[in-house]
């Protein structure tokens, strides 16, 4: 019982804990989905919890808790189509829901987003680490278990595409769904 | 200076995100004092980075499914099973010898737990699948009529928790008789749970035995903290 009693325990589960909001965010930027994302992040916190022991660094804790997020991910998505290989579930076009498109005080919110929900699975999720959770591209490379060179691509066209999406002045009527 | 070759937009990225070393970035401010094109290019970056920065700073609050008709996530589902199946061969099998490993446990947990110790284990049920609830209870039983000093909790959740309602409940009988005979088997009810159902009008009224805790997630993140052994069916 030692070793789940020391302090480092008591602070990697605290820090679990602590970790829902970063993980339920993160999960509904990869699928705008109050209740799937809350869903995810649940099940991240339970694998993480029941699988503690296998941290080897618990200095690595979060970029370990997101990369079981991305496993309960890609789980959810095999679950729904069953025939998606990993380099097809990267080009996964989005069938995200738009964001709301009444709330004017929202607008560049929901245009961004609305743009984030344009982008390919792959691309989506790694410029939301990088960007919302500021993880190294290392960082990234480990929790999706990809090359860093191909982080590197994928933010590229990701950057691209948000500025080209952004610059179109008129895609609200094609894009704004109604939300969840 | 060919800035095509040299300032790539993956290099620009890097510098955008804090990847380069100290010599590349010099070298990009550098340019950019010169270079108007590259300023530009470098300022479309970082509004980029701070538009998903902002449009993700306040996420709608989530909202709990309350109807999990089928596990989204098999593979952990399997896995679970697999970890209780693993534990009762293991652990029922050799409680004789404190060395036991069951499978699907670390060392340092089985030392811990399966050693001279009280075994406390905490079940957590999220699903309303007669065969989850009968192998939650079958488990808890196994435990302690194995171990009589044993402590065991059952934590219900989403679904899960119709096993400890009174009216949805199929055990009611056995729970009781667990109580029964052992004073440290514990029924936890989620009260986040508890309160969605309550707004949609069911009636959460519990078995006698169960007591109510404020969320599941943060009771077993309590429970793990103090050294139980954590099981999810």
């Amino acid at each position: 019982m030692k070793w789940l009693q020391s302090r480092e325990q008591r602070e990697l589960v605290e820090q679990i804990k602590a970790s829902r909001v970063r993980l339920y965010r993160l999960a509904f930027a990869w699928c705008h989905d109050t209740v799937l994302a809350d869903d995810l992040a649940q099940e991240t916190l339970a694998r993480g919890l029941s699988r503690l022991e296998q941290l080897r660094d618990s200095a690595r804790l979060m970029s370990w808790l997101f990369a079981i997020l991305n496993r309960c991910w890609i789980d959810h998505l095999r679950g729904r189509r069953n025939d998606l290989d990993d380099d097809a579930l990267a080009e996964l076009p989005s069938d995200l829901p738009g964001p709301d498109g009444h709330a004017e005080r929202q607008q560049t919110v929901n245009r961004v987003r609305a743009a984030i929900a344009e982008l390919p699975l792959g691309q989506r999720q790694v410029v939301t680490l990088v960007d919302l959770e500021d993880f190294s591209y290392a960082e990234v490379a480990e929790i999706l278990s990809i090359p860093i060179g191909t982080v590197m691509s994928r933010l590229c066209r990701a950057r691209a595409s948000l500025r080209e999406l952004l610059a179109e002045p008129a895609m609200a009527p094609r894009r704004l769904r109604s939300v969840r | 200076m060919n800035d095509e070759r040299d300032f790539s937009d993956e290099r620009l990225n890097a510098f955008v995100d804090n990847q380069l070393g100290a010599e590349d970035c010099e070298e990009i401010l550098a340019a950019v004092a010169t270079n108007v094109e590259l300023g530009q290019r470098l300022c479309a970056l970082r509004s980029a980075k701070e538009l998903v920065r902002h449009a993700y700073g306040n996420v709608p609050a989530a909202r709990r499914r309350l109807n999990r008709q089928v596990p989204v996530w098999g593979g952990a589902l399997a896995a679970s099973v697999a970890l209780i199946v693993g534990v009762l061969a293991g652990w029922l099998g050799h409680h004789a010898t404190t060395s036991v490993k069951p499978p699907g446990l670390s060392a340092a947990w089985a030392g811990g737990v399966f050693a001279t110790e009280p075994a406390r284990i905490l079940i957590h049920l999220d699903s309303a699948k007669a065969e989850q609830m009968d192998a939650a209870l079958d488990l808890a039983e196994a435990y302690l009529a194995k171990v009589g000093s044993a402590q065991v909790e059952i934590i219900a959740n989403h679904r899960g928790l119709d096993l400890l309602r009174a009216r949805t409940t199929p055990y009611a009988g056995r729970i009781a008789e667990l109580k029964v005979h052992h004073a440290r088997v514990g029924f936890v009810a989620c009260g986040q749970t508890m309160a969605r159902l309550q707004r949609v009008g069911e009636d959460v009224t519990l078995v006698p035995e169960a007591a109510v805790t404020r969320t599941a997630i943060e009771h077993v993140a309590e429970r793990v903290q103090e050294g139980w052994t954590y099981l999810k069916i």
